[in-house]
């Protein structure tokens, strides 16, 4: 038995998401890489350096638009009779004090001390994933916008913010691609618990047994609620689970690809 | 009435705002203040090498003379006191260098030859800083001074760039050393802030995924999830695969069937 976990406007918003961020991840570092081999490889595929640019500007745009989309989306979702509930309460992405006992508690189940801890609908580890597209999406998009046009920037500010835009522009894209295609693609892809793949966010549902496995704190409260029922999902079909396997492989494949070239040409570009 | 109430609670408040942010910004700057006309500009100006007193003035920057690390006004002025020159205010920057003639600008100069313009944009040396005798930065006279930089250098490719734009970096110290902490301070704070989130980001995730993973492998229940979705797609592909193998085996015999009834 399946329930669901995601819904329509949330796996579209997450599909949105690793179309745009692998283009803005193959145009940005072909530019960055632009003196090597890897770099002019991963230009070519998107037109050339020229071209590249051209696309990670309107893919940005783009991303910026959904940026948008995303908080209206939030917006509509508080709920205004009890806007703190809707806010911080366990349907919520917002990290509370509990996240920090999680983190905690896990922490001391991996060196075998305790037992796991009981996680609601959002881990820890899953709103950290959140808030680091969300504070990092803004930053990445003003920063590009400077850089894009550095003229109009500099009249009403000093030139000299431009390199600082230059310097936060790059590490905060290292960044990003380095924990997704490191540590978010391990949890998704690799770890036994969700090895071949975490299908939830593709898929919209989970199965049981695993939601009881992995969040069990959700699935009492379902109950509890008189949600559980509601919640109920069809398995997805065959057809769809082969389309999002392969996609899901192809954008880890094109992840490791620019992780590992990155790594060893690393040394031939500068952070600043 | 509700209109104007509207008006007046809506309007006046961002026009207040944006006002108070006049006073806050600093004061714009038109682009390219001193080139009203570029054909005359160029006719007048740089073709015939004359400029106007305003355009080459030191305006606030006074002749100085001094020697690199001692405090102005304590060393004594007197005849050998002439020969001593800073370099960036020299009319020939390179001026008394020994086999200048048979080095190139990248021999002396080379981390400037690595920054985004030379790298990216293929932009020589010469396209910036001029022919020989290459003047000084800080030379009155030279077009790069930075009153002045703007209009004559930055804007050859960079349409309508301003003062503050020639304030940009081109050729960056190197953002984490020490040295960048007192000429560029903020790019310092800015590497290391950068580099520490990077590092201590991935030394807390990466060593926790992996334990979080070696940690479940240990686990027997853990296993049953991954055999869960995958059993589910093998069963699926195989069931698939057998149901198409049974309707082409169906399809065979009924083919067969129809050859042996046309018999």
């Amino acid at each position: 038995m399946h329930i669901r976990r995601f819904n329509r406007i949330q796996r579209l918003s997450h599909l949105f998401l690793v179309v745009t961020f692998l283009i803005q991840s193959g145009t940005g570092f072909g530019r960055l890489y632009i003196t090597t081999d890897f770099g002019r490889s991963l230009c070519r595929l998107f037109g050339g350096y020229e071209a590249a640019i051209v696309i990670h500007f309107w893919v940005g745009v783009a991303m910026m638009a959904g940026f948008g989309g995303h908080i209206l989306y939030l917006l509509k979702r508080i709920d205004r009779k009890d806007p703190v509930k809707s806010i911080m309460g366990p349907d919520s992405l917002v990290p509370g004090p509990q996240d920090g006992q999680h983190m905690f508690q896990r922490i001391l189940w991996t060196f075998g001390l305790g037992s796991h801890p009981k996680l609601d609908r959002w881990a820890y580890w899953e709103k950290f994933d959140y808030w680091a597209v969300f504070w990092g999406l803004p930053l990445l998009a003003v920063t590009g916008v400077m850089l894009r046009f550095p003229v109009w920037t500099s009249i009403i500010l000093p030139g000299w913010v431009l390199n600082i835009a230059a310097l936060l522009h790059r590490a905060e894209a290292i960044l990003a691609a380095s924990f997704i295609f490191i540590v978010h693609f391990f949890i998704g892809h690799i770890r036994p618990t969700s090895f071949p793949m975490n299908e939830a966010m593709f898929s919209g549902s989970v199965h049981l047994e695993e939601a009881i496995h992995e969040k069990p704190l959700w699935v009492e409260r379902l109950k509890k609620d008189g949600k559980f029922e509601q919640q109920k999902a069809k398995p997805p079909a065959l057809w769809y689970r082969v389309l999002y396997y392969i996609f899901g492989y192809t954008a880890l494949g094109f992840g490791l690809y620019i992780l590992v070239n990155g790594i060893i040409y690393g040394r031939y570009i500068e952070l600043h | 009435m509700r209109m104007r109430v509207a008006y007046l609670g809506g309007v006046l408040p961002v026009l207040m705002s944006l006002s108070l942010l006049l006073t806050v910004l600093p004061e714009q700057v038109l682009a390219q203040g001193e080139v009203t006309s570029k054909i005359y500009r160029y006719r007048e100006r740089v073709a015939s090498g004359y400029y106007e007193g305003y355009e080459v003035s030191p305006r606030r920057q006074r002749a100085r003379v001094a020697i690199p690390g001692t405090p102005r006004g304590t060393f004594p002025f007197g005849t050998a006191s002439s020969a001593v020159r800073l370099r960036s205010r020299l009319p020939d920057s390179h001026r008394g260098l020994k086999f200048y003639e048979r080095t190139t600008c990248i021999e002396c100069h080379p981390r400037e030859a690595r920054d985004l313009h030379s790298t990216r944009a293929d932009i020589t040396c010469r396209q910036c800083h001029g022919p020989e005798p290459i003047a000084a930065i800080d030379h009155y006279y030279s077009p790069m001074n930075s009153i002045r930089r703007y209009a004559y250098i930055c804007s050859k490719c960079h349409e309508g760039a301003t003062v503050n734009f020639a304030d940009f970096y081109v050729h960056e110290p190197p953002a984490g050393s020490l040295e960048t902490w007192k000429s560029f301070p903020v790019l310092f704070v800015a590497y290391w802030g950068m580099l520490l989130l990077l590092v201590g980001t991935l030394a807390f995730f990466v060593p926790h995924a992996l334990m979080v993973g070696a940690r479940e492998l240990t686990e027997t229940r853990a296993f049953r999830i991954p055999r869960l979705i995958t059993g589910h797609l093998f069963e699926s592909l195989k069931q698939g695969f057998r149901s198409n193998k049974g309707k082409r085996s169906k399809k065979k015999k009924a083919r067969a069937d129809e050859g042996n009834n046309a018999h």
